[in-house]
């Protein structure tokens, strides 16, 4: 064919799945990967007969409105659900049950999985999957019989024509190629990936994770949010739902150098306290005051001690102590590239402060050793925290990225390689964008 | 149960009973190794003689026992072109998962849908009777299966047929 | 999910934020649709000029058939000249839109079926053609009407896909529509034809009204002599014939019947892909029913050896 079709990229995560076609710049859509299905907890309970919520102003409706005389047949419950944000909308009404199919990152329920892959192709992203390659993500260490079912599922039930399954930590990696200190396009790096629930540090060494070195913080965006609240709950002040607190989160915080300096520099300038306003349901409207909860919230990553109490390494210790327990010919490159990803590292000057705590901590190492061996001098060690504007869906636009190149497709393996060799072979996948390629 | 499928079970079962009578060999060709005689078939004197159970043309089992151990290998009947695509879609998603199943042959005899293979180690490990109980069970659920399969595929296409053609009524 | 949408739900999104007065974003997004569709939303000049590109496979075949007119008529003031690599192009300048949310939301959607009115352009010729046949051939009895109306129009070949083509015939008492099908793979083509037979069958069975549905293996007899078209006796290629009668011919029903008729083979493939998930489904529950009778041919003894493994050194015979 002379016109490509666009690969498919689609990044299903714990809490939200990315999907959208290579070459753009940011996901079609991204929605929660949810599900609701009829009847609750697969209990296939098709006794409530009461009609479902109607998702859809019918208009020339081609029936994905409307589903109501489909819970009356017998035998198609399993073409009633909705996935993203119509699950959780169809959820909130009665009759049907709200599922995650994926835990920690991980397919745990592949039944909801594959009709929420179904759905993603066949109703958002509209799309022939024999028409089409696809590339999913997988996190790290996942392991590879889930790789061999996903496989499964691509080519037997929707006859994919291509599939590369990638990691996200790779991804990552690829996406902050963009930014303009880096030179050298490597796949060697550290990803920290902060979503809502997790926060990983990943040592990845020419595009393979290093799998012993991984370490994951239980602080991640939804504590973030959680501290915000609380801290208004402190302060007394007349809205402290999570909402609001999320919404404060999103738009004032961000990453001081020193909060001592930064408490001092609040009370001299008045200005830096700041309110929102937040409409309650019902319209009336409600002014907060934002004050030293701008610098605090992001701040726990920093200094965990003010938010938890059984969690107290700070992120930079983390990420040191994972690059230290790398294999020592890589740690040059790892530190040279540490990548950020995930939501919850977008605060302003995240970067730029973990990168100096991080430097604080090597050269104090490298000044102790050059104590003990007697005077010789260490060249010093670079270390650079990438902060680039894909950060957010970094693990898809690093797959848009790759997936657009016009080497992806030898990349993949297709629908006849699999049915020749079977679904062992998506064990294996030649290294996309790695040496020797782009 | 049909009246002739009763009996057909009953043989298999006692049959199968019969052959899994196994005990630890080692190999005569290959020393320190312990291999099933009935893949290696290096040793024709362990070998017994195979046996055929058939219901019909389309319906039978093979079994072939030797000293160690035993291979099952069942023909699932396909009465047409879609049962025939579901048996394949079923029989390769279980041996897809054949780790897990311990006794399944990754792949079927030829002429046959699916193989099991039982050697000495499985009948030490696990209770002998339990295991032909598990081949039974998995002769008549399977039959049943793909029949349902069918039922479904069948109601299905006339349900999805109906919508599209409702719209224009 | 039963049936398929007919907008392209992106489109509708993109364009429904991007209308509701949010502040303008410049957009690049490329977007595919069935049947090898792609669609270009950008922002080429500036951020309150959006165009929307479309590129279809057959779009020659379309102009051969009055998709200029169609398209001109549905997005008259907001066509523009087609964007390189592109078939057509419309451009909507945010400040310009319609005052009103109703008409608003009106032009979201007419953009958002951008693919469907370009792929309508030969049904509603063929809707044309059947009327003007029908009068001329109410001035005559069935017998001494002229050969041209007694055998209708020419057949309309629509080639959307590589391997598949729409076909379209209007005569004076119907009107014909032709989908060939290609099954590559065994699976869909067994599930295809258990579904096919149902579509044939629908008709006598339920629902009276619907348009007839025939399939075969060979060319039927509408498309004898149309180029392109060859019997290749191997019965590979499907052909799966609508007929139209009068009643779904109106012209009050002629968008809504075009508009679902253009979603029948993807439709059919996505019901063939879900029954297939479904049955994946129903294997998996059937697999770990089986491995459960299997876990219990072991002996639970193992909860004995646990204890004795926790300390001391010895083996209990199995």
């Amino acid at each position: 064919m002379a016109n490509q079709t666009p690969a498919v990229v689609m990044d299903n995560g714990t809490g939200f799945s990315k999907l959208g076609f290579a070459g753009n710049d940011s996901p079609s859509f991204v929605f929660p990967t949810a599900i609701a299905t009829k009847g609750g907890a697969g209990a296939g309970g098709s006794g409530s007969g009461r009609p479902a919520v109607a998702n859809k102003p019918s208009f020339l409706t081609g029936g994905a409105g409307p589903t109501g005389h489909l819970s009356a047949k017998r035998g198609t419950e399993d073409l009633d659900f909705f996935i993203g944000d119509e699950a959780i909308s169809a959820a909130s009404g009665p009759g049907y049950g709200l599922h995650y199919p994926i835990r920690h990152g991980q397919i745990e329920n592949w039944d909801h999985m594959e009709r929420f892959w179904s759905n993603s192709i066949f109703k958002y992203l509209r799309v022939e999957p024999e028409d089409h390659y696809f590339l999913l993500t997988e996190p790290p260490l996942n392991p590879p019989e889930n790789r061999e079912n996903t496989a499964e599922i691509f080519f037997e039930s929707f006859n994919c024509a291509g599939l590369y399954i990638a990691v996200q930590a790779v991804l990552a990696l690829a996406a902050s190629w963009t930014s303009s200190k880096v030179t050298d396009r490597s796949l060697t790096g550290t990803v920290i990936d902060s979503g809502d629930g997790v926060t990983h540090v990943i040592p990845v060494a020419e595009g393979y994770v290093i799998g012993s070195s991984i370490k994951s913080i239980p602080i991640a965006g939804r504590d973030i949010t959680y501290f915000v609240q609380s801290l208004l709950r402190d302060r007394g002040e007349p809205d402290s739902s999570l909402k609001t607190a999320q919404e404060i989160k999103e738009e004032y915080c961000y990453v001081c150098p020193d909060i001592v300096n930064e408490f001092s520099k609040y009370d001299r300038d008045r200005s830096r306290f700041l309110k929102h306003v937040v409409t309650q349901p019902g319209g009336r409207q409600v002014s907060i005051d934002v004050g030293y909860e701008r610098f605090l919230a992001p701040e726990i990553f920093f200094n965990p001690e003010i938010y938890s109490s059984d969690f107290l390494t700070p992120l930079p210790v983390v990420v040191d102590s994972v690059i230290q327990s790398s294999p020592i010919d890589v740690r040059r490159g790892l530190y040279k590239n540490i990548v950020l990803s995930g939501g919850s590292t977008l605060y302003k000057d995240f970067g730029r402060r973990l990168q100096r705590d991080i430097k604080h901590l090597v050269d104090a190492r490298i000044r102790q050793s050059e104590v003990r061996s007697g005077g010789a001098k260490s060249g010093g060690l670079e270390v650079q925290v990438i902060t680039h504007k894909r950060q957010r869906h970094g693990p898809w636009f690093g797959g848009s990225l790759l997936g657009q190149t016009p080497e992806f497709r030898s990349y993949c393996h297709t629908k006849a390689e699999y049915q020749e060799y079977g679904p062992g072979i998506v064990r294996r996948f030649a290294l996309l964008g790695g040496p020797g390629g782009s | 149960m049909s009246q002739s499928l009763r009996p057909y079970l009953q043989a298999v079962r006692s049959s199968l009973t019969a052959a899994l009578c196994l005990s630890n060999f080692a190999s005569q060709t290959a020393e320190r190794h312990n291999v099933p005689e009935v893949e290696a078939r290096t040793s024709p004197e362990v070998l017994l003689t195979p046996l055929t159970i058939a219901r019909n043309e389309n319906e039978r089992v093979l079994i072939e026992p030797s000293i160690n151990s035993i291979r099952i290998s069942i023909k699932i009947k396909q009465a047409d072109e879609i049962e025939h695509i579901l048996v394949h879609k079923f029989t390769r998603f279980l041996t897809q998962r054949a780790e897990s199943f311990f006794i399944l042959r990754r792949k079927p005899i030829k002429g046959y849908d699916i193989s099991f293979l039982i050697t000495n180690f499985h009948t030490e490990e696990m209770l002998k009777h339990k295991l032909v109980d598990f081949i039974i069970q998995f002769m008549e659920e399977v039959d049943k299966e793909i029949s349902e399969m069918k039922l479904f595929l069948n109601a299905r296409a006339r349900f999805v047929a109906e919508s599209f053609l409702t719209p224009f009524d | 999910m039963l049936l398929l949408d007919y907008q392209n739900v992106l489109i509708q999104s993109v364009l429904t934020e991007r209308f509701s007065g949010a502040p303008p974003v410049s957009i690049d997004q490329t977007v595919s649709d069935f049947d090898g569709v792609i669609f270009h939303i950008s922002t080429p000049e500036t951020k309150t000029k959006i165009q929307v590109s479309i590129q279809i496979r057959c779009f020659q075949d379309l102009l051969r058939y009055g998709a200029k007119e169609v398209l001109n008529r549905e997005y008259g003031p907001y066509v523009v000249p087609p964007e390189p690599g592109f078939d057509f192009s419309i451009l909507v300048d945010l400040e310009n839109l319609p005052a009103e949310q109703e008409a608003r939301d009106e032009l979201v959607k007419k953009i958002s079926l951008l693919k469907r009115n370009a792929m309508a352009a030969p049904f509603e010729q063929a809707y044309q053609e059947h009327y003007h046949l029908k009068q001329e051939a109410a001035k005559f009895t069935t017998e001494e009407a002229p050969q041209g109306v007694r055998e209708g129009g020419e057949v309309k070949a629509i080639h959307y896909r590589e391997e598949e083509a729409i076909y379209v015939k209007a005569s004076h008492d119907r009107v014909t529509v032709i989908f060939s099908t290609i099954f590559r793979e065994e699976t869909d083509r067994v599930f295809g034809k258990v579904f096919i037979q149902e579509f044939v069958d629908a008709r006598r069975r339920a629902i009276q009204n619907a348009p007839q549905v025939l399939f075969r293996n060979d060319p039927p007899l509408e498309l004898q002599g149309v180029p392109g078209v060859k019997n290749t006796g191997t019965g590979e290629i499907g052909y799966v014939t609508f007929v139209l009668f009068p009643r779904h011919l109106t012209p009050q029903r002629m968008p809504d019947v075009i508009s679902h008729i253009q979603t029948f083979r993807d439709y059919f493939h996505y019901h063939i892909k879900a029954s297939k998930a479904y049955i994946h489904s129903r294997m998996r529950r059937r697999t770990a029913d089986f491995l459960q009778v299997l876990r219990r041919a072991r002996p639970d003894n193992e909860e004995k050896e646990r204890k004795t493994a926790s300390g001391r050194t010895f083996k209990v015979g199995a």
